[in-house]
């Protein structure tokens, strides 16, 4: 009797859990879905009431049409080039930087870690004005290095770097000292391949944001063949919010989006790894 | 072996060698540590110390900074005296960030909870839960844009279905900031998720079976065991969310009309101190009244970073 009761409970309990998930779940895809079926539908479709799940005949053209009208494909160029840039910066100036942190013994070495550290407490908001005009004055608005330069390096990745690296055996090092390497070489040939999985995860971690910032893109770039993915989206915008372009704001809203999500899909292993060594470090 | 017969190699070198090696290392240590560091003073330090200065400041960034003209404390009365944009930017940005972020915790709380459960295909559903968070803010705005539009969006066809009355969303005052938040929710649920997670896998599973010998029913184990080991994962989120809530820009910025200057929905119901930070520096040009709502922002996030700090030490 009493058993059987427990299950009755497991059971409704498991079906309240999968719904909690389920819901979830549609709660988070349906949009997607939407924008996709919307991207593929006529104007008269996109607004008729009730909606139609579907369109009835898929209007692919839209894509063609769009892609004519804001340069999307000079945007994935430029966003891989400025992603790439940013993220092997990131990854040099954080290995190097936390290699001499966890190997070495030099004066004021922990106050300089403490002031690097301390900076992570400066949202790049505050620096805003600065730091644009540091660009300016180096003749970098409206230049893409001007999106790559205020980015290549990252106190967080010294800090991740140089706790991963403190794991590395001294004796590794000593032995290639033997063997007369030289410093750069021991950081070069023992230290960055050793430290690989680290850097795969830091560079997947840092590579999202890169990717999808905007505000500084923003305030940097003004002419359209300069324009990364999320600022060729926006110039979508302006472009109107009328029902005669929605289905192609749509398709263009994809379009922009689906680099992100292979990327992801494929690199989620390191991107969780990521968000959840971020997360655990408190 | 290499790591016994290394002191023997070591101590065959004269004091001198020694001596010489370790500050030729030293050399080299600085030689690596030096572009971050130069890096970091330039485009970190110098600039907060840079904007502070500015934010006593009269400033277009056109004239020459020796012509900087000093202000004292100016801006910052303009602030909290006449600018009543940014007094409702400040409430906006806090409202949001409040709500948004204990809504998020506790959903997200749930669904970890849920995934660490005995469940099917847990990666599964982590991937569905993660793809908001690596689209992009602008584009998530878009299509919520299209969605939610009173005239067009789909919710409200639907909503039209059941006889409900189409809703503003964000073209109402009253709606606006709703609607940005449980967009925010929507965009970062996934990451609450994967955090909690991670938090919850950590907890030794012997501590629930020792429990559970002693008689502890499943209320018990989670407020007695799951909840104080958490502890330091829920303020990491809590915190560094906040933080990051402090200062949204892209989901606002995409949904709401930046034709006209103040770019901060109807009756300013969703301009934030970021947005609001951003026209007054590059649409006006007042870099002093800029600075000084950058660094009141500021000053409020140090605030949550140091009572962050304490509560961690307190734990230890």
């Amino acid at each position: 009797m009493r058993k059987k009761k427990y299950s009755l409970i497991s059971i409704i309990g498991s079906v309240l859990k999968y719904f909690f998930l389920t819901a979830l779940g549609v709660w988070m895809l349906l949009p997607f879905f939407w924008m996709i079926s919307a991207s593929l539908m006529t104007p008269t479709e996109i607004i008729s009431k009730p909606p139609p799940l579907l369109p009835a005949n898929p209007q692919w053209e839209n894509y063609i049409k769009i892609a004519q009208v804001i340069p999307l494909g000079r945007a994935y160029l430029n966003s891989i080039a400025v992603t790439l840039l940013t993220v092997l910066g990131i990854l040099f100036t954080s290995s190097i930087t936390g290699f001499a942190f966890a190997k070495y013994q030099f004066p004021g070495r922990d106050v300089l870690f403490t002031l690097i550290l301390s900076t992570m407490m400066i949202p790049f908001f505050v620096i805003l004005i600065p730091v644009f005009y540091i660009v300016k004055q180096l003749g970098w608005i409206n230049n893409l290095m001007g999106l790559v330069l205020p980015g290549i390096v990252s106190a967080y990745g010294i800090f991740m770097m140089r706790q991963f690296i403190l794991g590395i055996p001294d004796e590794f090092l000593d032995a290639a000292r033997i063997d007369g390497a030289s410093e750069f070489r021991i950081y070069w040939q023992i230290i960055l391949p050793l430290t690989g999985p680290a850097l795969a995860t830091l560079g997947v971690f840092n590579m999202v944001g890169i990717w999808n910032a905007f505000l500084w893109p923003l305030l940097v770039l003004q002419t359209k063949d300069l324009y990364t993915v999320p600022l060729a989206l926006n110039s979508l915008r302006t472009y109107g919010m009328e029902s005669q372009v929605l289905n192609l704001q749509m398709a263009g809203t994809f379009l922009g989006t689906i680099p992100a999500l292979i990327a992801f899909v494929i690199l989620q292993r390191y991107f969780t790894r990521g968000i959840v060594l971020s997360g655990l470090k408190g | 072996m290499a790591i016994t017969a290394n002191p023997y190699a070591r101590s065959g070198q004269t004091p001198g060698r020694t001596r010489r090696r370790l500050n030729h290392k030293t050399l080299w240590a600085f030689i690596f540590i030096t572009p971050a560091v130069v890096f970091l003073l330039g485009l970190s330090v110098l600039p907060i110390l840079f904007s502070g200065w500015v934010s006593l400041s009269s400033w277009d960034m056109i004239t020459p900074i020796p012509k900087m003209k000093w202000v004292g404390l100016d801006n910052f009365a303009y602030l909290i005296n006449r600018d009543a944009v940014f007094q409702a930017a400040l409430r906006n940005t806090f409202v949001f960030a409040g709500v948004g972020v204990i809504i998020n915790t506790a959903l997200g709380l749930a669904g970890a909870l849920l995934l660490n459960s005995k469940i099917r295909s847990r990666t599964f559903w982590r991937t569905i839960y993660f793809l908001p968070i690596v689209t992009a803010p602008l584009a998530l705005g878009m299509m919520w844009s299209y969605l939610l539009s009173k005239n067009y969006g789909l919710v409200n066809n639907l909503l039209g279905i059941f006889g409900i009355p189409p809703q503003p969303f964000m073209a109402s005052p009253d709606t606006a900031l709703g609607t940005i938040i449980f967009i925010a929710i929507y965009q970062s649920v996934g990451y609450y998720i994967i955090v909690f997670l991670a938090g919850l896998q950590g907890i030794p599973t012997e501590y629930y079976d020792a429990a559970a010998v002693d008689g502890a029913n499943p209320r018990q184990s989670f407020w007695y065991i799951t909840m104080p080991l958490l502890r330091p994962v829920m303020l990491f989120l809590i915190v560094t969310n906040t933080i990051g809530a402090l200062q949204v820009f892209d989901i606002v910025f995409a949904m709401t009309d930046n034709t006209n200057w103040s770019g901060g929905g109807p009756a300013n119901s969703t301009v934030t101190v970021v947005l609001h930070t951003y026209m007054t520096a590059f649409k006006f040009f007042k870099m002093g009244r800029a600075s000084a709502m950058a660094m009141v922002l500021f000053g409020i996030i140090m605030v949550i970073t140091l009572i962050q700090l304490k509560l961690l030490q307190k734990r230890d």
